[in-house]
């Protein structure tokens, strides 16, 4: 893996500089690092701000989703009458919001959080609730017949047995977050990695483009690693009892 | 619903010999009519039987005859459009706790170890698990479970498995056993082998059981006595005392008189046509 890279990087070097390619179309790997290293304080100050709204955005999801999922699967009521409206506000291209949060919101944190907020909830709730709901009538009649309180019934099953499905949709939300944080900066915004990268890409330094996006990607790919590390945390039976997967790294 | 508060046996850990725990269930004209829409399904009709304290029960019939449904029922987890069901003099309403369900497929929970998962029936009742652990592995121990504790359900064949499943219905020492099934999804070998077992595990405790079948030769070599019936709407056609020593050894099995009841049942399906020639 590491290797195809290094590889892949020096085809890269090379190529730009064999066919003469201009940097500003394509700079070479070399060329996006040192000028990376004449920016690091800029650059690194703006990935804290688009962090701040990842993670605030992301756990501020993971907090109402699973509490709501909840509600959605073992309340009739709340099925009936809330769970239409999400699914329905889930079909919204939620990129297409975030401008009405900037006149709504303004263009501090708060609405990039919520941009974060809105892309990450609907796959969480919506694996949360499908986790809630897989339970086997078999496992519920044979903890039915052992009289078990409501309580320890949801502590003890329902929510050990749902929890590979809210990771699923933990980590899908995860793999979102970054992109949510740069549409919103894009839309409306003084700082972070989506402010700068619109600001570079405007005075076509390309090299600063790509460190850009490849720190971008680091930071998804962070994300997304940390979520699977706590996953296999917790839930290791499953985790090990999974085909080999895209795991690749 | 109603449920009855969970019960456990007082003393932990040290099993005492016991034989004849056993209740006595009363069924009294189960009638149960699933109504979906303008289709109707009679599932059971004016099911009456006794079950005598530390009977082995078994009920054999093809698939739809309701047996699953009357079992159900039994348990308190299903709720029959008339008749009633007693336990032990008690009449069943919501889910009957002093008991021990199999069903046809071990439902394990994969996130528990064997011994955990056994456990896991002290555990819902409230119970302190760590009290029953020796128990428990005895009691693994007697499956052939010994050296597997310690694993997760998925390492383990679907007949360890099963195993696994009666342990957990037997931990809490219940005076009444439902299976449902239980060897269905296993192999020819691995059935005989279970079905070995779980008549030395009732010898034992002589709880008892009621054990539903599709195998004609497993309900005779089971039960004290064997309930024949037939579907839509299913209803009991026969039932037939078994009078056969125990424990049921090979020379038992491979028997002229076991054979025999094997045939008084395979004939009764006949004439209903749930066996074709």
């Amino acid at each position: 893996m590491i290797i195809a890279f290094i590889v892949l990087f020096l085809l890269w070097e090379f190529a730009v500089k064999l066919f003469g390619i201009k940097e500003y179309l394509l700079p070479p790997p070399s060329k996006i690092w040192s000028e990376f290293l004449k920016r690091q304080n800029t650059v690194m100050a703006s990935a804290w701000t688009t962090m701040t709204e990842i993670i605030g955005g992301y756990l501020l999801a993971v907090a109402v989703s699973i509490p709501l999922a909840m509600a959605i699967a073992y309340s009739r009521f709340v099925e009936n009458s809330i769970y239409p409206i999400i699914v329905f506000l889930q079909i919204i291209p939620k990129i297409a919001i975030a401008p009405l949060f900037i006149i709504w919101f303004g263009f501090g944190l708060f609405p990039k959080l919520l941009i974060v907020f809105l892309l990450c909830f609907f796959p969480i709730v919506v694996s949360s609730v499908a986790g809630f709901k897989s339970v086997d009538p078999d496992v519920m009649d044979f903890a039915r017949s052992t009289g078990a309180s409501p309580a320890r019934m949801f502590f003890k099953i329902r929510l050990p047995q749902a929890l590979p499905e809210i990771f699923t949709g933990l980590k899908i939300g995860a793999a979102l977050s970054a992109t949510a944080a740069v549409v919103a900066e894009f839309v409306a915004s003084d700082r972070g990695l989506g402010y700068l990268l619109q600001q570079y890409n405007g005075q076509l330094e390309t090299p600063m483009v790509f460190a850009i996006i490849v720190l971008l990607s680091l930071i998804g790919l962070a994300i997304y690693y940390l979520v699977e590390f706590v996953e296999r945390l917790v839930i290791p039976w499953h985790v090990s009892q999974r085909p080999t997967e895209m795991t690749g790294l | 619903m109603r449920s009855e508060s969970p019960s456990l046996p007082e003393a932990a850990g040290q099993p005492p010999p016991r034989q004849g725990t056993g209740v006595p269930v009363e069924i009294s004209g189960i009638a149960q009519i699933f109504r979906r829409a303008d289709l109707e399904t009679r599932a059971l009709e004016r099911i009456d039987l006794s079950v005598k304290p530390g009977e082995f029960v078994a009920v054999v019939g093809p698939s739809g005859c309701g047996k699953s449904t009357l079992l159900k029922i039994i348990a308190g987890l299903l709720e029959p459009s008339s008749g009633t069901v007693g336990i032990a003099g008690k009449r069943v309403s919501g889910p009957h706790t002093d008991l021990g369900i199999v069903f046809q497929s071990p439902v394990l929970l994969d996130w528990r170890n064997i011994l955990d998962n056994v456990l896991v029936q002290i555990d819902l009742r409230g119970g302190n698990p760590a009290a029953y652990r020796d128990k428990a592995r005895t009691l693994l121990a007697k499956v052939g479970l010994a050296e597997f504790e310690n694993r997760m359900p998925r390492e383990l064949s679907g007949g360890m498995r099963q195993r696994t499943a009666i342990v957990r219905a037997l931990i809490h020492e219940p005076p009444l056993l439902l299976m449902d099934e239980p060897f269905g999804a296993l192999d020819a070998l691995t059935r005989e082998q279970m079905r070995i077992d779980l008549e030395k595990l009732w010898l034992e405790r002589g709880q008892t059981t009621f054990f539903i079948t599709h195998g004609i030769s497993e309900a005779v070599a089971l039960a004290d006595r064997v309930i024949v019936m037939t579907p839509r709407p299913g209803r009991i056609e026969r039932i037939l005392e078994i009078d056969l020593p125990r424990p049921r050894h090979k020379d038992v099995i491979t028997s002229r008189r076991f054979a025999d009841y094997c045939d008084e049942i395979t004939e009764c399906f006949m004439r209903h046509g749930v066996i074709q020639y």
